[in-house]
């Protein structure tokens, strides 16, 4: 078990967690922004069990677990919520949604 | 050995395919790097010994979620994401000192979290009978609350998918007229 | 508590009228405003012989607590606060009433607002002649100056009037500066505002202080009573309604400055240095006055001029020493030049509001007798010819100066004799010279001559009471001194008759005699260049120092401060408008970099506390 050191958890959901968050940041479309925002989702889930198998505990692991749960609302909701935007205005790339201009 | 070796393939794949999803402008392929980054992710799961966090990963984010995807992208015409250019590159320059400041801070997060990392306590529990097992009972003892309020947050979400994605009735939208 | 009535019945006609003006009517204003005065009359007389047994003080509330003083509303009634609020209430009602008819013509266009006025300015007055303390003095001062602007300037559709009420409350201010620096003096000596207290330990203080608050309390008396150098608003202040005038001259304005002089007296005995300042201020003044009177033929004016004049009698008498005729010289004055004022006003009345010079008046003893015969009692009892009220406080007061110095004492006579010319100049000029216009002059209506009888009537036997006065105020009893009254009336007698040889007899042409004596004439008709003066060099040069920083101070630097700060506002808008044009990317970078800061700062706080 304590053959995969701590760090090595934690640098990969760095990567990943920065990729996320640039994913957020440069796309253009809607849909890709939702999916950048799972990658970055699931390195926080990458730490968390690291720390567990670290650490010897299931906390961090019942917490992936919720965080699954919450990814696949804010999937379902973000998605919904791209549909209704499509539906009424015929857009879905960021750019195009400036409505909250202030 | 051989488990950090496989730790470090399924790593190196995870991060290749997040940096798909982050560049490839077709949504398709981003769809299917997404695929790629969490499948890798689930075996890292598995590589440390999280049977039951790595099985769920596959079953709700692998399959469920990435479906919610293409189904999506089937509902809006995503041929126009890929004429059009994809990405914003004045944002991606801005952004990359956040991501360092992050970065950093994680780092020193990190640092300080090995100063004070706790004593192990489930170690042996888990030797004896098994990952799954210690989760689903903590689960279901210790965090019970917050599986429930998890589940409610679940139903809401679905009701408010439900009711923000579906089709506006004719009267509704006179209304707003 | 009848003290107290006397205070509010004015108030609350002020405050009646103030707010129901408009439904009451113009008419019904007038009669509250007459009811209102004269209930107040009514109150002094019943508190002043409790007052002249033993003075005493009604305290209502505590106004301001101060470190260890408490200031306290108050008031103060003993022999002088009492008798002059009788006279002051006495002398205004019948003005009050007089106005009622001075003002008919003027009824219908929201008249109301001028005897809420004028009640704003009794009860003003009042609160200067009752309060106990300088602050409630300093109250009455103000609503006195504000009371006479709204006055003066009532006519406000006319240019004139309303120079003329800026400039009344602009030589106010010069004079309530000084004021308001007397009463912190005096604070700052005494730690304590109430008069009662202060005359207790007058003597405690150094000489020199008093000095110095003494002065600055006459500064404001000066600019009150229209005393050189702060005159010229007096003259001008002819531009209100001529009841106006009379109230202003007779009963509440100019009388203020003189009445807190004497109420403040123990104060000025400890100063005589300021007493000698009072005694060269009221000498320039009444001599200077007097003198301007000659030369003028504005109806009103010369009545200013009078008052001006006389104003500098009271503040020599002060001066010299003799508060008490001083003080009886303002109530025979009050009486008198009220009723000057007031005939003037029928005159004018006479005339519909339309002529103001006496020339184009003439030969009006025929068409209005009462108005004439008023005239000649306020004429005769200015001059001081025995037996009339003016005689009794004149003749006490020119004794008071001969026996502080011979000098004052001629210049007392000779003032007498200018006096008793310039007011039977206009005397005869208006009321025995042939007549030059055409239209029908009647009497004015009862409403209007019985108010001057009665001042008339006042006038004439007023100065009897000299003994019972002289003896409640604790001043000396003299009597007639027999040679200098002789001496008095002679001299206004040579007055009267040199008027009567120049303007009835025609001895000399008044006109040959104005060619001739130009130079002086015009000196005297400008009160010796003052006023140009003011107007040339004082606000011409304040103007321009204005104008410049006008145009360097506001136009350079605060408009530059102030655009400068408009443009940087603009500039950084424009700069930061796209962080809020609606791009979600934005709000991405934006969210994360304020992620970023938060985890900073608080790890920045854990190391510390590590």
């Amino acid at each position: 078990m304590k053959t995969i050191p701590v760090e090595a958890y934690f640098v990969v959901s760095m990567i990943l967690f920065g990729l996320g968050i640039l994913g957020l940041v440069v796309r253009r479309n809607l849909i890709t922004v939702l999916m950048s925002l799972e990658v970055a989702l699931n390195a926080v889930n990458v730490a968390f069990v690291g720390a567990d198998a670290h650490m010897g505990l299931v906390e961090g692991q019942i917490f992936a677990l919720f965080i699954i749960a919450l990814a696949a609302v804010e999937a379902a909701v973000g998605l919904g919520i791209i549909i209704a935007i499509f539906r009424y205005r015929y857009v879905e790339s960021t750019d195009e949604i400036t409505d909250m201009r202030g | 050995m051989v488990r950090f070796l496989i730790f470090l393939l399924f790593s190196a794949w995870a991060i290749v395919s997040a940096v798909g999803v982050v560049t490839f402008a077709n949504p398709i392929y981003v769809i299917l790097w997404l695929l790629s980054c969490l499948i890798a992710i689930a075996g890292i799961f598995f590589v440390a010994g999280a049977e039951l966090v790595g099985a769920l990963q596959l079953l709700i984010y692998a399959v469920a979620i990435a479906v919610f995807y293409v189904f999506v992208l089937t509902a809006v015409p995503w041929e126009k994401a890929v004429k059009k250019d994809s990405h914003y590159r004045t944002e991606g320059i801005l952004s990359l000192p956040v991501v360092l400041l992050l970065y950093l801070e994680m780092i020193i997060v990190f640092l300080l979290g090995v100063v004070a990392s706790p004593e192990g306590k489930f170690r042996e529990a888990m030797a004896k009978i098994g990952n799954a097992e210690v989760v689903g009972s903590v689960l279901f003892t210790k965090y019970f609350f917050a599986f429930e309020v998890v589940s409610l947050v679940l139903l809401i979400g679905m009701i408010g998918a439900v009711l923000i994605g579906r089709k506006e009735s004719q009267t509704y939208e006179d209304d707003t007229g | 508590m009848e003290g107290l009535l006397v205070l509010i019945s004015p108030l609350t006609a002020f405050l009646v009228l103030g707010l129901f003006g408009r439904r009451i009517g113009d008419l019904g204003s007038g009669i509250i405003t007459a009811v209102a005065g004269f209930l107040s009359f009514i109150f002094s007389l019943a508190v002043i012989p409790r007052a002249l047994e033993e003075p005493f003080q009604i305290k209502v509330y505590e106004f301001i607590t101060v470190g260890e003083y408490t200031l306290e509303v108050g008031f103060y009634f003993d022999a002088l606060s009492t008798i002059t609020s009788a006279v002051v209430t006495l002398v205004a009602s019948l003005i009050f009433i007089y106005s009622i008819g001075y003002m008919r013509h003027h009824f219908g266009r929201w008249t109301y607002k001028f005897y809420t006025y004028l009640n704003l300015f009794l009860f003003s007055m009042l609160l200067i002649v009752l309060s106990d303390n300088l602050l409630g003095i300093f109250f009455g001062w103000e609503g006195v100056g504000l009371a006479s602007y709204l006055l003066i300037g009532y006519y406000h559709e006319q240019k004139k009037a309303t120079d003329s009420a800026l400039e009344a409350f602009v030589m106010n201010r010069i004079g309530d500066w000084l004021f308001v620096f007397g009463i912190i003096t005096v604070f700052l000596i005494y730690r304590s505002l109430d008069i009662v207290e202060i005359f207790e330990r007058v003597d405690t203080a150094e000489s020199s202080l008093i000095g110095l608050a003494t002065l600055l309390l006459f500064g404001g008396a000066v600019g009150k009573s229209g005393q050189v150098p702060l005159h010229t608003w007096l003259p001008n202040a002819m531009a209100g309604p001529t009841p106006v005038s009379a109230l202003l001259h007779a009963a509440t304005m100019v009388a203020a400055g003189v009445y807190m002089v004497a109420r403040l007296y123990p104060l000025f005995e400890a100063a005589p240095q300021t007493l000698k300042v009072i005694v060269v201020i009221g000498s320039l003044t009444a001599l200077f006055a007097a003198l301007a009177a000659t030369s003028h033929t504005d109806i009103k004016k010369i009545i200013a001029f009078s008052t001006m004049s006389q104003l500098g009698y009271m503040y020599i008498g002060l001066g010299v020493g003799d508060r008490e005729g001083a003080m009886f010289h303002l109530s025979t004055h009050a009486f008198y030049k009220a009723l000057l004022f007031l005939s003037a006003g029928s005159v004018i009345t006479a005339f519909h509001h339309k002529e103001y010079d006496i020339y184009s008046f003439g030969g009006l003893r025929r068409y209005m007798p009462i108005t004439y015969a008023s005239f000649v009692v306020g004429a005769l009892a200015l001059a001081g010819i025995f037996p009339l009220s003016g005689f009794w406080s004149k003749d006490r007061l020119i004794g008071s100066y001969f026996e502080w110095s011979f000098a004052v004492g001629v210049l007392g006579v000779v003032v007498t004799f200018v006096t008793a010319y310039y007011i039977f100049r206009e005397g005869f000029v208006v009321f025995h010279r042939e007549k030059e216009y055409k239209e029908e002059v009647k009497e004015v209506g009862g409403v209007m001559t019985v108010p001057m009888v009665v001042l008339g009537v006042m006038s004439i036997l007023v100065g009897l009471l000299e003994g019972w006065y002289m003896g409640v105020m604790g001043g000396r009893s003299g009597g007639i001194h027999v040679e200098l009254a002789v001496i008095t009336v002679v001299v206004g007698l040579v007055g009267i008759g040199v008027a009567y040889l120049v303007y009835v007899r025609g001895v000399i042409d008044p006109k040959v005699g104005y060619e001739a004596l130009r130079g002086i004439h015009t000196t005297f008709r400008e009160q010796f260049f003052t006023e140009r003066f003011y107007h040339k060099i004082l606000a011409w040069g304040y103007l321009s120092y204005s104008k410049i920083l006008y145009t360097v101070g506001e136009r350079q630097l605060i408009d530059g401060v102030v655009n400068g700060v408009a443009y940087i506002t603009q500039s950084v808008g424009q700069g930061i408008r796209f962080l809020q044009g609606g791009k979600l990317n934005w709000y991405a970078v934006a969210l994360s970099a304020g992620f970023g800061l938060l985890v900073v700062l608080m790890l920045a706080l854990t190391v510390e506390g590590i």
